[in-house]
């Protein structure tokens, strides 16, 4: 190792430049290529370091499925970045292929496999112009739909791409293909795998665990080692490059960043944002490297004696990186994660707890301790000068700070800083719940409520009545307060008017002899639904899947607060649900007056509506008006 | 040319047999389909059960103690509030509603009181019926104003109500819901649609039907029954769309009161579509009808300019239609057999006559016609026309794509197409039966409906350098980017997504 890096390195650099130059490579640069499996072998040998090892979750089960010798094929579906082509060549590997056949040109592998079977990989579907990849779908449907045993076909596509290119070839040949449909539905998770085509989609596997593996494959790799005979972290100096790597790896916070790092991929992935591996990688290579005066944002090794001169280490804040604060707007757009990542709002959002404890903290006698525990134990990225000074000249009214934008540096200083107290915010922190920093500040209890479903415990009971109320609240267009019953409410119109008061059905709000509300977790979806049931029996419940958007929604509305960023597509969610809750009412009402026949008929001369009244204290109750009808 | 029929109490008809008899623009998308409710109840016997040669007739409800209580009644809000006993309260009311009755049929208010148990009760029921009802705070004139189509009880027509009683003076119920009614029952799914219509919304038994009921009582009807207008097409593409659309949102699984603004959305896109597609045969293109859209962003595009241009060449359609429906009388064998004939100029002035039921045969003071030349004749019945033409049906194309939200001033000074979110929805609601990926919904948006919004469907204009491809695209994706807000699209992965009907079958029990 020490030999390889002898020759890689420049003399007189230090020691972990080839690796530190091999990972910015991973990183957001302008122009990636690392990103790409072709390219890193390449890439790994120029720089003769050791290469990111992450595990193939998937390689296990595809192994297995071929090694069962079940007859059919193999799809490999996912985004780009989701690492379709490195499972496709461990697969190669494992099953004893040459690598050097691999790495050949041609897009199309064979390998005969111990039971007879030839196996054909299919590298990638999106190298073939047009009709070129009909040939290989006659191939793949023949062993799916034709029940011919003597191949198994390994094709790795996106998902939009193989059902584009069956839809194009089904066109052609004027039928629609019939392997599109059933994978669409499995696709949407809205039906099963095909008979004899195992799907292996990489894209629903991204969560927590993943970003973990990643975190654990950057932060921990063999080359930091490298960094112990380092000089730029000597005599007291703060390497910004080896810092950032200890607290990712969560040296001094019993890996709390890392924690708090993977609740925000794991909400992210609940709203339905799908972050690829390639983008999680891009994200820890930046959090690690970033650095806002470095050159494309990235810091290398060469770079840091500079910054340490120009006392600009604080510029390189993992906590900041994490939201890609070193990149220029427009770098930033190009990246899911960090779109995803700047979807929380973390650095925007503050209390004013937190503020205050920011820009008062210092001097305060009653903030002081807290201001020390929290902001001045960290020299580094926390109480650093630049803060500091910028807060005095701030506080002592200083001229700048009184014209318009004056104060913009400060302001900047302050985003930072909410940004890192994101992370490190002791849990349980009174005063100052770290959840707040962000748009979701019901997050924590959305995953604490998915955990207890998992776990099959009781969820807690201020979430439930907190629910309900949001839910009453967006039902009834009314401010009201009741945390027992869901009113199914109309305007006598349409569903979409804003105010309701009219009482359609009642539910209570927990489940009780098959009616009522149960908060159950989606197996599907692995998200945890509201699922209002309106009469017993099978069919009569309708089911809300919810997101971390659509709680944060609800909670906000229950707490008297909507802010209006996310509250449209919320809305029209939450009012196609109702639409949905009185079409059910409708239904059953329609099927019981048909079973009561007659009976009907009895009451005929009256009518009951049941208004929805607010009493003093904000607790509805339906009232009902009874109409002397003639008919 | 066809067999002309004769339209009555028009000075000439150029429009008529063009469009029929009659679309009008004040009518809008809403009063269009309300009239057509009125026609539909008329015959619940046999609904849209007609050929293009039956004559279908209809008498429609006057209702006007219901839509006295509802719009020629402020007083109740008040009486409720004061601290006067029940008794009290109704008598006040009675006294000062009775004064402002029209004597129609409403004199007597004690019916009212048997039905609700309290004068707060009944207070409550009226604000709900104002709730949901159309235009029930615009300035226009009470008897103007509508009910909810709850049931059959809650359909009345458009009046004038002064002093000399009420009278249908054709303001908003303009005979375009007489339309309608022949169009879908030219349709060939018709019989199915009127069917279903007439089970799931005229049922009398509904609870909001029979709170109207309450309040109006036995129903008041017409004088007499009528005639339906004038439609010039025994079928047509458009009207099995229309039909189609609406059976498709009939089938959704969604309350029928909820259905009901997407069929009037789509009714009047359809009707937009009818208006614009008879425009162009008329002046014999044969291209179809496109609506280039601009999906609204943040980002200002080209796309904005190129659909201001889009909705000014379909602005122009229908003038371009009437000059050219006159004009053709030039073409006719009998046209050119006039000029050997004794009397050319007589004989022309009968043919027009026989076309356009102009110039009358009665002497006429302001002209002397019969001394007019063909060309002549042709050229001030064309001035006649459009000026005509210029004051209502001319601006159909104007105030209908603004009330089905197609287009818009929104952002910028010229008007565009810029589909607002409920069309999106309802777009949703009649393509989609439970999802679709992305550039379908795209690509049937376009075939049903003309509408361009991405790259594949502009290649034209792409292809006459109008606009570059990446502009279209970015188009499509804030296009997709909308939806997403709706909670109308799945994304997959990238490029691939999903548009979802909240209300599809498959949907079924989950949002």
């Amino acid at each position: 190792m020490t030999e390889q890096n002898a020759i890689a390195n420049e003399p007189g650099a230090p020691p972990s430049s080839a690796w530190v130059r091999f990972l910015r490579t991973y990183g957001p640069t302008p122009n990636n290529l690392t990103m790409f499996d072709e390219y890193v072998a390449g890439a790994v040998g120029r720089a003769k370091v050791q290469p990111i090892a992450l595990s193939t979750p998937m390689l296990e089960p595809m192994k297995a499925h071929v090694a069962s010798g079940r007859p059919g094929s193999v799809l490999i579906a996912g985004t780009a970045g989701d690492g379709k082509t490195y499972h496709c060549r461990s697969l190669w590997t494992s099953l004893g292929g040459d690598p050097r056949a691999w790495a050949a040109k041609g897009n199309i592998k064979e390998h005969r496999l111990a039971d007879g079977r030839l196996a054909v990989f299919i590298k990638d579907l999106s190298e073939f112009n047009g009709e070129e990849s009909d040939a290989p779908l006659a191939r793949l449907e023949k062993s799916v739909l034709g029940g011919d045993d003597s191949e198994i076909v390994i094709l790795a596509a996106n998902h939009g791409q193989v059902l584009d290119r069956l839809r194009d070839l089904g066109r052609r040949q004027g039928r629609s293909h019939p392997l599109r449909k059933p994978l669409q539905e499995f696709f949407l998770q809205a039906g099963q795998e095909p008979d004899r085509l195992a799907v292996f989609d990489l894209s629903r596997s991204v969560g927590r665990m993943a970003l973990e593996e990643v975190v654990a494959a950057v932060a921990k790799h063999a080359e930091w080692k490298n960094c112990d005979r380092c000089t730029l972290k000597l005599d007291g100096k703060v390497c910004p490059i080896y810092e950032n790597r200890q607290r990712l790896l969560g040296i001094g916070d019993g890996a709390q960043l890392g924690r708090r790092l993977g609740d925000l991929v794991e909400i992210a992935r609940l709203n339905g944002q799908h972050l690829p591996v390639r983008d999680l990688l891009a994200l820890c290579a930046n959090m690690i490297l970033g650095h806002r005066d470095a050159k494309d944002g990235l810091m290398s090794c060469a770079e840091v004696a500079w910054i340490q001169e120009q006392g600009a280490v604080d510029r390189a804040s993992v906590y900041g990186n994490a939201f890609g604060a070193n990149l220029p707007k427009r770098r930033l757009a190009d990246r899911p994660v960090f779109k995803a990542m700047a979807a929380f709002g973390i650095g925007e959002e503050t209390t004013n707890g937190a503020d205050g404890l920011l820009v008062y903290g210092k001097d305060d006698v009653e903030l002081a301790p807290a201001f020390a525990r929290l902001i001045g134990s960290d020299p580094v990225y926390g109480a650093t000068p630049r803060l500091l000074s910028a807060q005095d000249n701030y506080l002592e009214g200083e001229e700048a700070a009184r014209i318009d934008g004056g104060a913009a540096g400060f302001m900047g200083l302050l985003q930072e800083q909410r940004r890192r107290l994101f992370f490190t915010l002791p849990a349980g922190e009174a005063g100052y719940p770290f959840w707040s920093m962000t748009v979701f500040r019901f997050a924590g209890e959305y995953l604490e409520m998915r955990a207890a479903l998992i776990e099959k415990k009781a969820i807690a009971e201020a979430v439930r009545g907190r629910l309900v109320r949001g839910l009453n609240r967006v039902m009834t267009g009314l401010l009201i307060d009741n945390v027992d019953r869901i009113f199914v409410a109309s305007s006598g119109g349409f569903t979409q008017s804003r105010v309701s008061v009219l009482c359609d059905t009642e539910a209570s709000s927990r489940r009780l002899n098959g009616v009522g509300m149960a908060v159950k977790l989606e197996a599907k979806t692995g998200r945890p639904c509201l699922d209002v049931s309106l009469a017993q029996g099978a069919g009569n419940a309708v089911a809300f899947d919810l997101t971390p958007v659509r709680f944060e929604f609800l909670s906000r509305v229950a707490e008297g607060a909507l802010p209006g960023s996310f509250s449209n597509e919320c809305l029209e969610d939450m009012l196609a649900f109702k639409a949905k809750l009185l079409r059910k009412a409708e239904l059953i009402r329609g099927r019981s007056r048909q079973e009561e026949g007659e009976e009907a008929g009895a009451d005929s001369g009256t009518l009951t509506l049941n208004f929805i009244d607010i009493e003093q204290g904000g607790h509805g109750f339906s009232r009902p008006i009874t109409v002397r009808t003639s008919e | 040319m066809r067999q002309r029929i004769d339209i009555d109490r028009v000075d000439f008809a150029v429009d008529e047999h063009i469009w029929g008899h009659r679309l009008y623009d004040e009518q809008l998308p809403h009063l269009t389909v309300l009239e057509f409710f009125g026609v539909l109840g008329s015959n619940l016997d046999s609904p849209l059960v007609a050929t293009p040669s039956d004559k279908v007739r209809y008498r429609p409800q006057h209702q006007i103690r219901l839509r006295g209580l509802l719009f020629n009644n402020p007083f109740v809000e008040a009486i409720r509030e004061r601290s006067i006993t029940d008794d009290e309260k109704w008598r006040e009311w009675s006294s000062l509603f009775v004064q402002d009755a029209t004597k129609l049929g409403d004199e007597d208010t004690g019916y009212l009181r048997s039905a609700f148990s309290s004068f707060d009760d009944f207070a409550k029921a009226i604000e709900l019926l104002r709730s949901s009802a159309f235009e029930a705070r615009s300035n226009k004139r009470w008897s103007s104003k509508f009910v909810f189509p709850f049931g059959p009880d809650a359909l009345f027509e458009d009046l004038r109500i002064d002093s000399s009683g009420a009278s249908n003076d054709r303001r908003f119920f303009a005979r375009t819901g007489e339309l309608l009614y022949l169009m879908l029952s030219r349709a060939a799914r018709g019989p199915e649609l009127g069917a279903q219509l007439s089970q799931r919304l005229f049922n009398r038994a509904a609870p909001m039907n029979r709170l109207v009921r309450a309040l109006q009582g036995e129903p008041q009807l017409a004088s007499n029954s009528r005639d339906v207008g004038h439609l010039p097409h025994a079928t047509h593409p458009r009207f099995d769309q229309l039909c189609e659309d609406w059976l498709a949102i009939l089938s959704r699984d969604m309350p029928i009161y909820d259905a009901l603004e997407h069929l009037i959305a789509s009714a009047g896109l359809n009707l937009l579509l009818y208006f614009l597609e008879q425009a162009k045969a008329q002046a014999g293109d044969a291209e179809p009808v496109e609506f280039v859209c601009e999906i609204v962003s943040k980002e200002r595009t080209k796309v904005r300019a190129l659909s201001g241009d889009s909705y000014q060449v379909n602005q122009g359609l229908s003038v371009k239609a009437v000059r050219a429906s006159i004009e053709q009388a030039r073409l006719l064998p009998e046209w050119q057999a006039a000029s050997t004939s004794d009397y050319p100029d007589a004989e022309r002035a009968s043919i027009m006559r026989g076309l356009f039921q102009w110039p009358s045969a009665d002497a006429d003071n302001e002209a002397d016609y019969t001394r007019m030349s063909g060309d002549k004749l042709i050229e001030t019945l064309v001035d006649m026309a459009i000026s005509r033409h210029e004051q209502h049906v001319g601006k159909i194309h104007a105030s209908w794509s603004r009330a089905i939200g197609l287009s818009s001033r929104r952002l910028a000074r010229r008007t565009r197409y810029a589909p607002n979110d409920r069309l999106i929805k309802t777009l949703v609601v009649a393509i989609v039966d439970d999802k679709m990926q992305f550039d379908e919904f795209l690509a049937e948006a376009k075939r049903r409906y003309g509408l361009v919004i991405g790259d594949a469907e502009g290649s034209r204009l792409v292809a006459d350098k109008k606009v570059d491809q990446e502009v279209l695209s970015e188009n499509r994706a804030n296009l997709e980017a909308r939806l997403v807000g709706l909670g109308l699209v799945r994304r997959l992965s990238d490029s691939c997504s999903f548009v979802e009907n909240p209300f599809g079958f498959k949907g079924e029990g989950n949002c």
